[in-house]
């Protein structure tokens, strides 16, 4: 019967969507081959071309599910790393913001935690001027936030939970701590 | 003091009560907003202060309206809409809530947890509900539906730490990312979260993933 | 490159690994060719990230090489299998290749999947398992969309056509 066939066909396609973990230490194999020294001259290329003054485009994947390019790295401190004893150092987590926005001559992070003040924490560039990175601790709880693009445009984090709307522009949110 | 500085203190006093500046607003308020907006936010932040309401979020709203360059009566009516839901927070968190607890909490309820979860939660769990609240609100963010997501905070309340309800969440979001139905997602996490807690309950020595 | 350019690559390499991994695994069959594809296919994205137009969607990009990575995984590993070496460690290798606890379901879904062409599968993962548009799936695989409607439809009725099979036994 074709629904008979349809329906065995259709749980194929449902098994098949299920997420398939991969090994995480694909990711260092990965980075050690990136990391290599033949890398150097050709990169040198790459990273005049990307240099080269362009609109900013930024668009998350349709279709795929993901968002694009952007991703928000939390980790704990190492408990070896060097800090005064004095400072609890549990309460206040290093915070990784990276962005695409290839071409952008200025992108800033804005949140909770700088009052919204767009001169506070600028974003750097990678040499290859497609990635924007900053670090900065943050203590405990949820942090509303968004990264404003050449000091105009606001970009929420594609790939962190959207903040509700109260302004008519995308807002996300960060939870440290745990 | 004297009598004379006293009266004058009293009078000035009075002159400040009069012109309704009782309080000294918020310098960052007075720098981003206009006076008006300032005067109008600053008299929401008077009222949370006195129900005993975090006023750090307010602010923060507030300045996140000027920052958008949002129009003064939106900017007023966020301020007022999360003022309210922090309130209904304290009701169902309890008066002893930490401005964190709260804040989460008002973020839980306007994604469309219920009050009474909350309260629930407060039950189950001893220690700072922060990152079980976040985890709930980014949960239901996510697309699990309230009362699922709620059914699996709440049941690793009681043995789950903080990084693991962290992690759980983390968790979720990506299996719905690749295709999983958000409630079936949440499910199927619970259990693995729930025999992990309890491992490392029964295994305090076990070191904790990095 | 700086520390902190990798370090900025390595946050997107773990946050695309599990998305992608998936069409690897269930075009290639096998978990090692898998990761090996898709290790490749992040090697080759940061190498050539200047062949990424500013327009063009990052994630779509890398899925684009990934596939790829897989098309020429998958001709090694049908010259592989023709070269056919009668010893115990592949025999035994053979053996353990199918753990006996896999349930039914999946076998079925796999062989279902092994017995299609490979253009086949590639067109039907990515429309029904990665749940692309044509379009996109044009400009990843460089065919037409007709073409790829076609080889959806196929793929499809082979399908249906293998899993009766197995239900009828």
């Amino acid at each position: 019967m074709f629904e008979h066939d349809d329906d065995a066909l259709n749980r194929m396609i449902d098994r098949l969507r299920e997420p398939v973990e991969m090994d995480p230490r694909l990711d260092t194999r990965v980075m050690a081959r990136v990391a290599a020294p033949g890398f150097g001259a050709r990169a040198a290329l790459v990273w005049e071309w990307l240099r080269r003054p362009r609109a900013v485009a930024i668009s998350p994947i349709a279709g795929l599910g993901l968002a694009a390019a952007a991703a928000v790295l939390i980790w704990v401190l190492p408990t070896h790393t060097s800090q005064p004893p004095s400072l609890p150092a549990t309460d206040i987590t290093p915070v990784q913001f990276v962005v695409v926005a290839p071409g952008a001559e200025s992108v800033s992070l804005v949140g909770d935690f700088n009052d919204w003040d767009a001169r506070l924490t600028p974003m750097r560039a990678e040499r290859d001027g497609r990635l924007w990175t900053v670090t900065i601790p943050l203590p405990a709880g949820r942090h509303r936030y968004a990264f404003l693009v050449n000091g105009a445009r606001w970009l929420a984090d594609p790939s962190a939970p959207r903040a509700p709307d109260d302004f008519g522009t995308p807002s996300s949110v960060v939870t440290v701590g745990g | 003091m004297t009598i004379v500085h006293r009266v004058a203190t009293l009078a000035l006093a009075a002159a400040l009560f009069l012109t309704g500046v009782a309080r000294a607003q918020d310098p960052r308020l007075v720098h981003r907003l206009d006076s008006s907006t300032t005067a109008a936010v600053g008299e929401l932040l008077d009222s949370a202060r006195t129900a005993g309401l975090p006023v750090e979020p307010l602010v923060q709203r507030a300045l996140e309206g000027a920052a958008k360059h949002a129009e003064p009566d939106r900017i007023v009516a966020a301020v007022r809409r999360l003022a309210g839901e922090l309130g209904v927070a304290r009701a169902a968190l309890g008066r002893e809530s930490s401005p964190a607890e709260l804040d989460a909490g008002a973020s839980a309820l306007r994604a469309g947890v219920r009050p009474e979860d909350l309260t629930l939660l407060r039950q189950r769990r001893t220690q700072s509900l922060t990152v079980a609240l976040a985890a709930l609100t980014d949960l239901v963010v996510g697309g699990v539906p309230p009362d699922s997501a709620a059914s699996a905070v709440l049941a690793l309340a009681a043995r789950a730490r903080d990084d693991q309800i962290a992690d759980f969440r983390r968790a979720v979001e990506r299996d719905i990312a690749l295709g999983a139905t958000p409630a079936a997602a949440a499910a199927v996490r619970v259990d693995a979260t729930l025999h992990e807690a309890t491992n490392a309950a029964a295994n305090p020595n076990t070191p904790r993933k990095p | 490159m700086r520390a902190g350019d990798q370090a900025a690559y390595a946050v997107l390499v773990a946050r695309y690994r599990a998305r992608l991994g998936r069409y690897a695994v269930h075009m290639l069959g096998d978990r090692d060719d898998a990761e090996e594809a898709l290790q490749d296919a992040f090697v080759r994205a940061y190498r050539s990230i200047s062949r990424c137009r500013d327009d063009a969607r990052f994630g779509a990009w890398l899925f684009g090489i990934l596939v790829n990575r897989c098309r020429t995984a998958g001709r090694r590993a049908a010259r592989r299998q023709r070269m056919f070496v009668r010893d115990d460690v592949s025999l035994a290798r053979a053996a353990a290749a199918e753990p006996p606890e896999a349930p039914d379901w999946d076998i079925t879904v796999r062989r279902a999947l092994d017995r299609l062409v490979p253009a086949l599968r590639e067109a039907f993962l990515l429309k029904h398992v990665e749940e692309l548009e044509y379009d996109e799936m044009a400009q990843l695989t460089g065919a037409k969309v007709s073409a790829l409607k076609m080889r959806v439809m196929r793929a499809r009725e082979q399908l249906r056509a293998l899993l009766s099979e197995v239900e009828r036994v």
